[in-house]
């Protein structure tokens, strides 16, 4: 399994453990290239592609299935353990650890440095134009109005002002009225802050009815669905958002749909 | 008392995060005033003050009844593990991913394990343990569900579990709705006319076992029904907040000096004397600054592990007798 084709050889074989670096590397590695992923690549919650992922192996996230593997570049995040990275750096492995994006533009500068790593910068670069690309269609949409849209995740965490949901917001040109509350990174808000807050729409990365547990219940809340009802509510899934990835330009597409689904619901309601 | 809880409650109506006046809030509760403060009164805060009553409630009469059961006043759910167990009830539901946690699988799983874990301790420690033993077992049952929990976190597909569960163990009434009132409130109320049912029974049980007997109260029966009624009461309670201890401990020892040592008559008071007391902290939990708010289950900790030691101090010389 770690032995890799002839033609491969030239290029460096990458083990990722994390699961946003998974992303990057499939997006731009020869398959070849992919000695494992790390444990959550198979989580179709929260990526995509993780229908690819069972072509890989998987890898604990630890430090001991990597070093039999001997990759000539581990990828990691700067979140990951200490002690594994520590141990890997101790056993010669090469660790680049990838901070967590949190805007647009700190995805495109990952998504160049996986390129470099990968060695196939053509192809990141062509990931970065279809960002700008998404940003360029983005840009051609005007809402009615610069929103307040709140984006609250489980639990009523809210994405604060530094962030990559801030920057795809930013980039619709809605405002995040997270900053409102006083949260700048992120923050839990109790569900009476958020409706004293009133703010146009909330961003939400789901619509299922389905309470796994109380955070997701949260989101549920009967005082919650009567302000913001499925026409009030953006819903983003968290795949297209949870990493910095190629995903983002998606995302923002999926955001420009669905203010537009939200606006035809509110004008059905209003004008008609 | 009465009176005591329902001014706290209505307390606890008038405060949260966002400010209202006395006035506003009362104006909202009867469907008056702005559509804002009228959903945070009447879907946030209503079942908020109706669970914390409630759940104090229960807590406080099962504190009562395990301390009338087992002749000790150092008994109660939280010592024995039975709150504990309930959340690993809940929590693997949770971990597993199988029911909507505003479903009835979670205050069902939630009673199964806090019935096992108390039935257990009883078992383990058998009929007249004394304190040591019960307490030694009661430890080792706690620290089971602990490992079991944390075992059902590991072994869990959701990535968010260790979070939840961490907030599910601290306990909290934060943003609770009327489904939540309505999944606990049937189990509470089966757990309390259970215990109440079993009033006359253990008054006789406080003249001592044979005494009981002559009565005609069969100790046995009496010991699985009181379970019980404590396994419902604290498994519905749990399955919506989370573990909050010691509310069961602190409540009968604030009544016994005034109603005396009667264990039937310590019921309805310590009842009262749980609810007022979970109601005044979840009062305080909102009222204390801070940058994220602190769980109740926390807070009741906090005054309740202070006060077990102190009565430990007070016992110490029956305790002392039991080991030597």
């Amino acid at each position: 399994m770690a032995v890799a084709p002839a033609h491969a050889a030239a290029l460096p074989r990458v083990a990722s453990i994390n699961a946003c670096t998974d992303q990057l590397l499939v997006a731009l590695a020869d398959p070849a290239q992919i000695l494992g992923l790390g444990p959550y690549a198979r989580d179709n919650a929260r990526w995509g592609g993780s229908a690819d992922a069972h072509r890989y192996p998987r890898l604990s996230g630890e430090a001991e299935d990597v070093l039999v593997l001997r990759p000539d570049i581990v990828v990691a995040s700067s979140f990951t353990k200490r002690a594994t990275r520590d141990l890997l750096k101790a056993h010669g492995e090469t660790l680049v650890a990838f901070d967590i994006a949190q805007s647009l533009d700190e995805s495109k500068a990952q998504i160049r440095k996986m390129g470099e790593i990968t060695r196939h910068p053509d192809r990141a670069e062509a990931e970065v134009a279809r960002i700008d690309a998404a940003i360029a269609r983005t840009r051609q949409f005007v809402a009615r109005k610069r929103y307040r849209v709140l984006p609250v995740s489980r639990r009523g965490w809210v994405s604060g002002g530094r962030s990559l949901m801030s920057s795809l917001l930013a980039e619709v040109g809605l405002s995040n009225a997270a900053g409102e509350l006083g949260l700048q990174f992120g923050g839990f808000a109790s569900l009476e802050a958020i409706l004293k807050l009133r703010p146009d729409f909330i961003v939400v990365s789901s619509d299922s009815d389905f309470a796994e547990d109380e955070g997701r219940a949260f989101l549920m809340h009967p005082a919650l669905d009567h302000f913001y009802p499925p026409s009030k509510r953006l819903v983003v899934p968290e795949r297209l958002t949870v990493c910095g990835g190629p995903a983002v330009a998606d995302a923002l597409d999926r955001i420009v749909s669905e203010i537009r689904r939200a606006e035809r619901e509110a004008g059905g309601k209003e004008d008609d | 008392m009465v009176l005591l809880v329902a001014l706290l409650a209505v307390i606890s109506l008038g405060v949260g995060p966002v400010r209202m006046s006395p006035l506003k809030v009362l104006e909202a509760l009867f469907g008056g005033g702005d559509d804002v403060h009228q959903v945070i009164v009447r879907q946030i805060r209503l079942p908020r003050a109706i669970l914390a009553v409630a759940i104090g409630g229960i807590l406080g009469l099962s504190g009562a009844a395990l301390q009338g059961l087992l002749r000790n006043p150092l008994a109660s759910p939280s010592l024995f593990g039975a709150p504990q167990a309930a959340a690993f009830g809940a929590v693997l539901v949770i971990a597993l991913g199988l029911a909507d946690v505003r479903s009835y699988a979670l205050p069902a799983a939630a009673i199964a394990m806090a019935f096992l874990s108390v039935f257990a301790l009883l078992a383990v420690a058998g009929r007249n343990a004394g304190l040591l033993i019960l307490i030694l077992a009661g430890l080792a049952i706690s620290s089971l569900a602990g490992a079991a929990t944390a075992l059902a976190m590991n072994l869990s597909s959701n990535p968010f579990v260790a979070l939840e569960i961490a907030f599910w163990l601290l306990g909290s009434l934060e943003d609770r709705s009327f489904r939540h009132v309505m999944l606990a409130l049937p189990f509470i109320a089966i757990g309390a006319a259970v215990l109440m049912s079993q009033r006359s029974a253990l008054r006789a049980l406080s003249l001592g076992e044979e005494t009981a007997q002559s009565l005609g109260v069969n100790v046995g029966s009496l010991r699985l029904i009181v379970i019980l009624g404590v396994a419902f009461g604290v498994g519905g309670a749990v399955a919506v907040t989370g573990s909050i201890g010691f509310i069961g401990l602190i409540a009968p020892h604030l009544m016994r000096p005034l109603v005396g040592y009667d264990p039937a008559r310590l019921l309805v008071p310590s009842a009262l004397a749980g609810a007022a007391l979970l109601t005044a902290a979840d009062i305080a939990v909102r009222v204390i600054p801070s940058t994220s708010d602190i769980k109740v289950g926390v807070l009741t900790s906090l005054i309740g592990v202070p006060f077990f030691l102190y009565l430990i101090m007070r016992e110490r010389r029956a305790l002392g007798g039991g080991v030597g």
